[in-house]
C-alpha cells in the first residue's frame, strides 16, 4: 500500500484545496483581520517607534509579525475545519470505507491547511511591501520568516487537526482556536518587552511561545542575521510542534481505528 | 476471494452507555444472494454492518466478508466490497461527478478511466443532469442515489446497504428498488440490505433475518416468514372486554391453524386467507353471542411480527417451565 500514500495524500490534498476555494468565507475574515493588523496599527501607533527603544526601526517591520502569525493561524486552522466539516458530512466514513491510505486521509487537509497559509502570508508580506516595508536582511530574511509561518501554522495545523478529529465537532474545533489566537495579544504585540509595563503582561509574555515566534521574525526584518535570536522562534517551534503534532497522530489513530 | 458473508457468533458491546448492540449473532449470505436483516430502530442493524464493513471491531466472534477476516485483512475486504452507510457520505462542495471521480481515483482508476466510469453511473443513477452541480443542493433522493453511484465504483462484489431508502418518495424507492434488482440479477452481487420495511425486504430479498435487540429472531424466506406470520392480520375488539379471554381460547378451540394472540383489548389473528377467515370469525363469534365492537383486516407490520414472534418465545419458555 506503500505506492498508494503518495497517490492518496495527492487526491486528499487537491480535493481539500478545492473545496476551501470553494468556500471563499472560510479565508476571508481571516484575512481582512490580519491586514488589519497592518493597516491600522501601522497607521495608528506608528508614532511609538520614534521611541529610543525602538532605535530607529520601522513600526511597520515590528508589526508585520503580529499579522503573519494572525494570517497563520487562520490558514493552518482551516485543516482542523475541513476535517470536522468531512466528519460531520460522513465523507469521512466514506473515506475509512475505501482501501484510501489512512495517513493520507489525514495528511490531505493538513497540507491543504498548509498551503492555504503560505498563500496568505505571502499576501500579507506582499502589503507589506505596498505599504513600505524594508527588510535588512532581503530576499533570505522574508523567507526565514515565511519558514517560521509555516512551522508556527504546523504547531496550530496539528492541534486544531487534533481536536477535530477528537471531537468530530465544529463548536470544538472553532473553539480551540479560541487558544492561540488570543496568545497573539499576550506578548509583545505592540511594543518590544522592555516597555511593556504591567507585570502580569511581561510574566504572560516570558512563557507565550508566540512571543519568541514574534521576536525571531523581527530579528531577521530588522535586527539582520543574529544567529540566537534567529534560533528562539525555531526552538518554540520545535517544542510545540512535537507536543500538538504528537498530539494530532494519537487522536487520528483513534478516529481510523475501530475500538 | 467470493462473494459470500459468513458470520459466526458476532457480538458487540459498547463501552459507552454499556450498551449490547449485538448479541450472538451468526449467519451466512451466499455468492449472488439477496439477503435483508429487517429490524426496527436500535436493532442493531447499523451496528452489524458497520462491523462487517471494516469500520468498527466486534468485541467477539468472528466474521469474513468476501472470504477474509475482517478485522485481520480489513484493507483486502475493502477491495470487494461497496457500502452505503444509513448516513450518506459526499462532500457537499464537489459536484456530482467529481465526487464519483475521485472515489474512482482512490480505487486505483486511472484519470481517463475514472471520467468514463462517472459518466456510466451518473446514467445509471439518473444524475446526469444535475452531474456539474454541488451535491450540497441535491435534494435528498439524489444525495441517496449518488450515495449508491459511490458504492458501485469499484464493481464490488458485495454491497452493503444500511436503510437505503429511509425517508425516500416511492418513484425514488422504486429507482434504488430497480437498480438492486438489476445489480443482483444481471451483475451477480452479493446484496445485504438492512430496513425497516418489511414490504421492501419481502419485495426484494431472497432471505430475510429479523433482527431485535440485538438478535436474530427468525430466519427465512419471504414466503417461509410469512407462512410462519400469515399474510393478513384480522384486528379486532369485543364491545364485552371481560369476554376476551373466553373468546380468544374458543377461537383457538375453532380454528386450530391460526395464530390467535390477546394484547390489551385487543384480539389479533394472524391468517393466511383474510377475506375468507375473517367472515368466519364473524360468524363463530356471532354464533357463541361474543359481540364485536370493531373488527379490521390489513397487512401485518413489522411491529405484529415482533409481538407475534416474542410471544411464541415467551409460550417457549412457559412451557418448557411446565
Ligand atoms: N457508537 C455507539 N456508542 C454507544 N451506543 C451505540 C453506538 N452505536 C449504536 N449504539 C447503540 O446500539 C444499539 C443498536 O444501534 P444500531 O444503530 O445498530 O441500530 P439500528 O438497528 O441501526 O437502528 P436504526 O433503525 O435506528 O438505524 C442502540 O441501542 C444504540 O443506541
Ligand atoms: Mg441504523
Amino acid at each position: 500500500m506503500g505506492n498508494n500514500l503518495w497517490k492518496d495524500t495527492w487526491l486528499m490534498t487537491v480535493r481539500n484545496i478545492k473545496t476551501t476555494l470553494r468556500n471563499p468565507f472560510s479565508f476571508i475574515p481571516n484575512l481582512i483581520i490580519s491586514a488589519f493588523f497592518l493597516l491600522v496599527y501601522e497607521g495608528g501607533l506608528s508614532g511609538i517607534s520614534q521611541l529610543p527603544t525602538f532605535e530607529g526601526a520601522n513600526y511597520l517591520a515590528f508589526i508585520l509579525p503580529v499579522s503573519i502569525v494572525s494570517a497563520a493561524i487562520g490558514g493552518a486552522g482551516g485543516a482542523g475545519q475541513s476535517i470536522v466539516k468531512d466528519i460531520e458530512n460522513g465523507f469521512f466514513s466514506r473515506l475509512l470505507l475505501t482501501p484510501a491510505s489512512r495517513l493520507a486521509i489525514v495528511l490531505g487537509p493538513i497540507i491543504a491547511g498548509m498551503l492555504q497559509l503560505v498563500v496568505q502570508t505571502l499576501l500579507i508580506i506582499g502589503i507589506a511591501f505596498l505599504l513600505g516595508l524594508e527588510v535588512v536582511t532581503g530576499f533570505g530574511g522574508i523567507l526565514f520568516v515565511l519558514l517560521i509561518a509555516v512551522g508556527w501554522g504546523l504547531a496550530f495545523a496539528g492541534y486544531s487537526a487534533g481536536v477535530a478529529l477528537r471531537t468530530g465537532n465544529a463548536q470544538a474545533a472553532q473553539a480551540g482556536t479560541f487558544i492561540f489566537f488570543p496568545l497573539i495579544f499576550l506578548s509583545t504585540t505592540f511594543v518590544p518587552y522592555d516597555l511593556i509595563e504591567a507585570q502580569w503582561l511581561k510574566i504572560a509574555a516570558t512563557i507565550n511561545p508566540t512571543t519568541y515566534i514574534f521576536e525571531s521574525m523581527r530579528t531577521a526584518l530588522i535586527d539582520g542575521w543574529v544567529f540566537w535570536d534567529l534560533m528562539q522562534g525555531v526552538f518554540a517551534i520545535l517544542i510545540v510542534c512535537t507536543i500538538t503534532i504528537t498530539f494530532a497522530a494519537v487522536s487520528a489513530k483513534k478516529a481510523v481505528s475501530r475500538g | 476471494m467470493n462473494g459470500k458473508i459468513v458470520v459466526e457468533h458476532l457480538t458487540k458491546t459498547f463501552k459507552k452507555g454499556n450498551v449490547q448492540a449485538v448479541k450472538d449473532v451468526s449467519f451466512e449470505v451466499e455468492e449472488g444472494e439477496f439477503f435483508a436483516f429487517l429490524g426496527p430502530n436500535g436493532a442493531g442493524k447499523s451496528t452489524t454492518v458497520q462491523i462487517l464493513t471494516t469500520l468498527i471491531n466486534a468485541t467477539s466472534g468472528k466474521a469474513e466478508v468476501a472470504g477474509h477476516d475482517v478485522i485481520r485483512e480489513p484493507e483486502k475486504v475493502r477491495r470487494y466490497i461497496g457500502v452505503a452507510l444509513q448516513e450518506t457520505g459526499v462532500d457537499p462542495d464537489l459536484t456530482g461527478r467529481e465526487m464519483i471521480e475521485l472515489q474512482a481515483n482512490i480505487f486505483g482508476f486511472r484519470k481517463e478511466e475514472g471520467k468514463k466510469r462517472a459518466q456510466e453511473l451518473l446514467e445509471i443513477v439518473q444524475l446526469t443532469e444535475a452531474a456539474e452541480r454541488r451535491i450540497g443542493n441535491y435534494s435528498g433522493g439524489m444525495r441517496r442515489r449518488l450515495d449508491l453511484a459511490l458504492t458501485l465504483v469499484n464493481e464490488p462484489k458485495i454491497l452493503f446497504l444500511d436503510e437505503p431508502t429511509t425517508g425516500l418518495d416511492p418513484s425514488n424507492r422504486m429507482a434504488i428498488w430497480e437498480e438492486l434488482r438489476r445489480l443482483n440479477e444481471e451483475v451477480g452481487t452479493t446484496i445485504f440490505l438492512t430496513t425497516q420495511y418489511l414490504e421492501e425486504a419481502d419485495s426484494l430479498a431472497h432471505r430475510i433475518s429479523i433482527i431485535n435487540d440485538g438478535e436474530i429472531v427468525a430466519t427465512g424466506t419471504p414466503k417461509e416468514l410469512k407462512a410462519q406470520i400469515g399474510n393478513d392480520l384480522i384486528t379486532l375488539t369485543l364491545k364485552d372486554e371481560n369476554q376476551q379471554a373466553e373468546a380468544v381460547e374458543y377461537l383457538r378451540g375453532q380454528m386450530a391453524d391460526v395464530d390467535v394472540i390477546s394484547r390489551h383489548n385487543k384480539v389479533l389473528i394472524y391468517v393466511e386467507e383474510g377475506t375468507k377467515q375473517l367472515l368466519e370469525v364473524v360468524r363463530l363469534f356471532d354464533q357463541e353471542g361474543y359481540e364485536i365492537e370493531d373488527i379490521q383486516l390489513s397487512s401485518p407490520t413489522l411491529d405484529d411480527i415482533f409481538l407475534k414472534i416474542t410471544s411464541e418465545k415467551k409460550e417457549g419458555v412457559r412451557a418448557d417451565g411446565e
